[in-house]
């Protein structure tokens, strides 16, 4: 499997593109900080201004204009400081919810170059927990945490600066050793909150992952009224979610509790020692005073710092998440110099030794040999398991095949621009995934311009068109998530009208009749002989009256193709087509006998 | 096309927001005591942030400054300070603990009531209910409305205690000044008042747009393929992008509407300060109140609007929780349109000999274009039936009424005589088993899928129904056999493995009536044989009502109904149908593999 772009992928990675976010940003950073800066700044005249005007009263210099200077003063820093503070915490939500976007952005994005064999194994409750909670924990720590960071590293400096102003610098120094355990407590602390925090956000994915698979199968659960027993598998997961929430709440509990304790030890050093200082006579009471008032200050941005590390620690358990997902290299990408072509005529070649999932224990098939040249039908038909769908799904690169195996016009898969090879098929997958839009949208789906004739065109060819006119919304009509308002045949004909519109050189019917009936398959069956004369057609059926026309027929059995040939020519032969044959006809043959 | 579309979410929402909240609050009773020993800690911690200020007091007083300085009483107090941090620190790390596990309680029973309401709904519901919407108000909502009891509730309660402190100790100092500033609180409820209909419509939008988001991306993630192979990336990435975008807008304006308000109080405080000052400083100047008195007032209305800005900043927690009780709530209060009886009959399964009946059904998903017209049969106890029709005639839908997915319009089905309607759902659909086309199964191994993860039934079981209906080799072919572990929606098995196994589901839960919708077109022929040779062994007596394609699937029915856009149209055994040349005997001669345009060619 191709790496190559392996590098330019991990430039993508969640911390990176954060720490590039705020690199572009850095003006817009830097003048909100500066403004929350300024802001407290401003308010420290707030008390001053307070301190001079009772002063001023209690000595009775004060006139009735100056009363109300002062007042105006006070009003003006405070309508100021608000102003400067907003400014800033405005500055930094905007910001923080612009990376939120992108970052949603990004992981859509990133998902839709990812393979199936990726999505086999994730589940989409998990996938959706990321985007919706992790990104969030991002966006808080990065709006929430900035804001509450700036300001206690600003109050923290300026308190310590005053405490050191104070005289005794011996004091302070001695004072100040608890604070020296702050390191420390980030040091140990940090990493267990944030693997804590890690856990619990798998454990919420864990929730979300059974919520939505049991909802998606709720028609299974119901007819099996296994309502108790998903019941108890969900509440299994939300206590699994509280009691790891727990172990997050306890280490970042007694971390947050703990930072202001360090504070307050150091207060209690400063009763002790400065009062001995004091009473020693070596400072003065008025300075041991103003100390241990500036000390105490130092507990509420204390308090601050242990919500933001919180804060910080838990994002950065969530980014980490994000990194993992983002950081998975699409199995099937691009070629670095695609191959000159944009349309391809429809000449498919495979040669296969063998093809094995990533996660499988052996091959599913082996020597795959076969020639389809542009304009031919081949029907493929076999055992369940025989591997028909994954020979198919190696056509579009749905999964990879060995480079090499499998050419088209000539080229390989591999070399060919995923748009040119994948503009160049029409896929009717076996399960036709419908959207919940309009069906005219779903058969639409390939192209922004049909015009309503040529969806129902489209819907003529698939046997459609009768019943979409008679539903009263007609090709407005909204299908329901997955297609679930429509029968399972309406389902698969609006999934091979979705592919007929398309108009491909290559058209590949994975058991897409099997949902019809016979009347319908027949006139499916006619039609597709008319309009993809000319054009390569595949067809995989368990019902051979589909495949009997193709140009040639391949009989997969355990992953290799054991008969091939026309449909007389195989009847003759007298092997597993023909008993598949003949147990179809049995029916036939008992009645008309 | 939802049943809660977004307008009509930010409609309905408005004025039932609060009252969505109290309705959450019965969650919260279990643990009552837990938020009460909450409330006991919360007034040890305040009380011991207000001792040190005090023990400093005593220190300087007597201790230091005092006539006979007396380093002991000094290192008394010191000890006694550590002693108090210590408490207020355990006192705090407590609270933290036990109001976040009463709010995680609390959230869990929340999450596990909403689970398992969304589960009684009837099928109309998912129907129209995104299945990403709905995860979202699991996931997210819970979550936000846990901060309700959680910040909200602690804040409340500190601060509020804070409050009536400063109050209390306001009406002391000076009743008239004290009282004069209470005029101070209908100007904060009006301001409140003013915000709050904004507020909730921000936090509304949001939500809303972020549960689009998730709607949109839990379908695209399902349908991911389909996307690839269409070459739609940019197409669907512009869509998504325009939900992003208008989410991140929505996102903007609620924080700067919160923003504006919380800013809003803290102007007002300070303007208050300043009107302090201003009428303060007068009245001393006149010599009406006392020079100490302004001085202390003046660090009151500080002390005031402290617990209130740090209200008004949980008032955006109470806001977003309300909007997010609110979508809950309206899940909550969509009524199941099935429900059991009051009198429901409970059902002994070993007792159900099996009999169907429908009289009279007519039934229509959307009221005007009935689906089911006036259809009536009866299939006798033990009977194979075979429902074969056109596409999209409605024979599926005429199996959801029997095991009630939908009630039908009018008439009545009848299981051993009673009206499905007096017979308990889970009764109901333990003796009624359904298999549809769409296999669905769980991330899990086999094991588990088979037994659909009930512990009650034995390996064994599970082996002999895989057996029973040639599943067994299939799953022994995996790499771990019945431990396998399947992926998310059996991704790992081909599409006619998944149906295997649903079969083998199926016989392990042994019910006494067996339909199978289309559950063997997937299948190859021979599989197929197989399967149906294993079925007719394990369904000797039971009743089997089977809907196919194949019409060779049905052939040995003892009564094959033909259904065409919602009537049954012809009934009878197979050879019967064939004589009398209807829509059977057409579809029938179409049936073969040797049925080409019209002519019939003769099998070799
Ligand atoms: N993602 C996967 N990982 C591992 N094994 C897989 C995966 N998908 C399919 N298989 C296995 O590969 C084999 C071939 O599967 P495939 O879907 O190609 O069969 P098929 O011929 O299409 O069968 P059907 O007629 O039932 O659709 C099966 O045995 C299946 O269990
Ligand atoms: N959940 C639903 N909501 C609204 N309409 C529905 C719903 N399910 C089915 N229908 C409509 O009811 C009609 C009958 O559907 P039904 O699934 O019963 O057909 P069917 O006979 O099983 O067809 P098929 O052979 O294609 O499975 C169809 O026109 C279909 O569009
Ligand atoms: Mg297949
Ligand atoms: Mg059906």
């Amino acid at each position: 499997m191709p790496h190559q772009s392996g590098n330019s992928q991990r430039t993508e990675s969640p911390t990176r593109l954060l720490r590039q976010f705020m690199w572009s940003n850095k003006g817009w950073y830097a003048l909100s900080m500066l403004s929350i800066i300024a802001s407290e700044i401003v308010m420290v005249q707030f008390p001053n201004l307070l301190g001079r005007f009772t002063d001023a009263l209690s000595a009775h210099r004060l006139s009735g204009r100056m009363i109300l200077q002062y007042a105006g003063w006070l009003l003006l820093v405070g309508v100021a400081y608000v102003i400067l503070y907003g400014i800033g915490q405005l500055r930094n939500g905007q910001l923080g919810r612009a990376f939120e976007y992108q970052l949603r952005k990004r992981l859509f994005e990133h998902w839709e170059r990812l393979s199936t064999s990726y999505f086999r194994r994730r589940s989409i409750g998990d996938l959706l927990n990321h985007a919706m909670n992790d990104v969030r924990a991002v966006r808080e720590a990065l709006t929430g945490g900035m804001n509450l960071f700036t300001n206690a590293i600003f109050l923290l400096v300026t308190t310590l600066v005053m405490t050191f102003r104070t005289i005794s610098v011996r004091l302070t120094l001695v004072s100040i050793i608890p604070l020296l355990a702050l390191p420390v407590f980030i040091i140990w602390w940090g990493p267990r909150i944030r693997e804590a925090s890690k856990s619990a956000q798998e454990a919420l994915s864990d929730m979300a992952a059974v919520t939505e698979e049991s909802l998606s199968a709720i028609r299974l659960v119901k007819a099996t009224a296994s309502e108790p027993v998903e019941s108890a598998r969900f509440t299994e997961k939300v206590d699994a979610i509280v009691q790891r929430q727990m172990v997050v709440f306890r280490r970042s509990g007694l971390f947050q509790t703990l930072i202001p304790f360090t504070g307050s030890v150091s207060f209690g050093i400063a009763l002790a020692y400065g009062g001995y200082l004091t009473v020693s006579g070596q400072i003065a009471l008025g300075s041991f005073v103003a100390f241990t008032l500036y000390l105490a200050m130092l507990i509420t941005p204390l308090q601050q710092m242990g919500f933001v590390f919180n804060y910080f620690q838990r994002a950065s358990a969530s980014l980490k998440r994000l990194e993992v997902l983002l950081s998975e290299v699409p199995e099937i990408q691009d070629p670095a110099v695609p191959a000159p072509v944009t349309h391809l005529e429809g000449e498919i070649d495979v040669n296969l030794p063998a093809f094995q999932y990533p996660d499988g224990s052996e091959p599913v098939l082996r020597d795959i040999r076969f020639h389809v040249a542009a304009g031919q039908t081949v029907g493929i038909v076999g055992r369940t398991g025989s591997g028909k769908t994954t020979l198919v799904n190696l056509l579009p690169r749905v999964f990879n095949p060995p480079p090499g195996t499998v050419r088209m016009d000539g080229y390989d898969v591999h070399d060919l621009a995923l748009r040119t090879l994948r503009e160049a098929i029409a896929y009717v997958p076996q399960d036709g995934f419908l959207f919940s839009a309009t069906i005219g949208e779903n058969i639409g789906f390939s192209r922004d311009d049909a015009t309503p004739q040529m969806l129902l065109q489209a819907a003529e060819y698939a046997g459609f068109r009768r019943e979409i006119e008679q539903f009263p919304d007609g090709l407005d009509t909204v299908v329901g998530e997955r297609g679930v308002t429509l029968s399972g045949g309406q389902k698969q004909r609006a999934a091979i009208a979705r592919a007929l519109l398309k108009d491909a050189p290559i058209l590949i019917l994975d058991d897409s009749l099997s949902a019809v009936d016979m009347n319908t398959e027949q006139h499916i069956l006619a039609h597709l002989r008319r309009i993809r004369a000319g054009h390569t057609t595949i067809i995989v059926a368990h019902r051979l009256s589909a495949v009997r026309h193709a140009d040639f027929i391949l009989v997969l059995d355990g992953g290799r193709i054991v008969e091939r040939g026309r449909h007389e020519a195989l009847l003759e032969m007298g092997g597993l087509y023909a008993s598949m044959y003949h147990l179809q006809e049995a029916a036939v043959e008992e009645v008309t006998s | 096309m939802s049943a809660l579309t977004p307008s009509e979410q930010a409609r309905r929402g408005g004025n039932r927001s609060m009252g969505s909240l109290l309705k959450l609050l019965p969650f919260a009773k279990r643990y009552r005591w837990h938020f009460a020993a909450v409330v006991l800690l919360v007034i040890v911690y305040n009380a011991t942030t207000v001792l040190p200020p005090y023990l400093v007091k005593i220190a300087i007083d007597s201790d230091i400054s005092g006539p006979r300085p007396n380093l002991h009483g000094l290192w008394t107090i010191s000890l006694l300070y550590v002693g108090v941090v210590l408490l207020s620190v355990a006192a705090n790390y407590l609270q933290i603990l036990l109001v976040q596990y009463a709010g995680q309680s609390v959230v869990r029973e929340i999450r596990v009531a909403l689970f398992q309401h969304i589960e009684r709904q009837s099928m109309a519901f998912f129907d129209t209910n995104a299945i990403g919407r709905l995860v979202t108000n699991v996931s997210s909502d819970t979550e936000t409305v846990s901060q309700f009891f959680t910040n909200f509730f602690l804040s409340m309660l500190r601060d509020g205690l804070s409050l009536v402190m400063v109050v209390v100790a306001m009406f002391e100092l000076n009743v008239r000044i004290a009282a004069w500033s209470m005029l101070l609180i209908p100007v904060l409820f009006g301001i409140s008042a003013l915000y709050r209909k904004r507020l909730r419509r921000a936090y509304q939008t949001t939500r809303t747009r972020l549960s689009n988001i998730m709607a949109f991306l839990a379908e695209n993630l399902a349908g991911i393929r389909i996307i690839q192979i269409f070459h739609q990336e940019q197409r669907q990435a512009a869509r998504f992008d325009a939900l992003n975008r208008s989410h991140r807008q929505a996102s903007v304006v609620e924080y700067r509407t919160s923003v504006l308000f919380n800013r809003t109080f803290e102007m007002l405080g300070n303007a208050a300060v300043a009107a302090v000052v201003w009428i303060g400083g007068g009245a001393v100047l006149h010599k009406t109140i006392l020079f100490g008195t302004l001085y202390a007032f003046i660090n009151y209305i500080r002390q005031f609007f402290q617990p209130i800005n740090a209200i008004t900043q949980q008032w955006n927690t109470l806001q977003s929780a309300a909007v997010a009780a609110d979508r809950i709530g309206q899940v909550l209060s969509v009524e199941p349109a099935i429900v059991d009886a009051p009198n429901a009959f409970p059902l002994a399964l070993e007792a159900v000999r099996g009999e169907v009946e429908f009289e009279h059904v007519t039934f229509a998903y959307k009221s005007e274009v009935p689906v089911l017209r006036d259809v009536s049969f009866r299939v006798p106890a033990g009977s194979f039936v075979g429902i074969v029709g056109p596409t999209g005639a409605g024979k599926s839908s005429l199996m959801s009424l029997l095991i009630r997915f939908y009630d039908p319009t009018s008439g009545r089905i009848l299981l051993d005589g009673r009206d499905i309607r007096d017979i308990r759902q889970t009764d109901l659909h333990r003796a009624v088993g359904f298999v549809q086309q769409e296999a669905n199964l769980f991330t899990g191994t086999v094991l588990d899928n088979i037994r659909l993860f009930r512990d009650d039934i034995s390996r064994d079981a599970v082996i002999a129904a895989a057996e029973a209906v040639g599943a067994h080799e299939v799953v022994n072919r995996l790499p771990d056999g019945y431990d396998t572990f399947l992926y998310s929606k059996g991704a790992n098995l081909s599409m006619g493995e998944r149906q295997l196994i649903s079969f083998a589901r199926i016989v392990c839960l042994n019910p006494r009536v067996l339909i199978l919708d289309e559950a063997t077109a997937n299948l190859d022929s021979h599989t197929e044989a197989l399967v149906s040779r294993g079925l007719q062994a394990v369904s000797a007596n039971r009743t089997t009502l089977v809907i196919a394609h194949r019409l060779a699937t049905v052939r040995r029915a003892d009564c094959i109904y033909v259904v065409n856009q919602g009537r049954i149209v012809e009934s009878g055994p197979h050879e019967a149908l064939l004589c009398r040349g209807g829509l059977y005997a057409e579809m029938y001669a179409k049936s073969g593999a040797a049925y080409e345009d019209g002519k019939m060619v003769q099998p070799i």
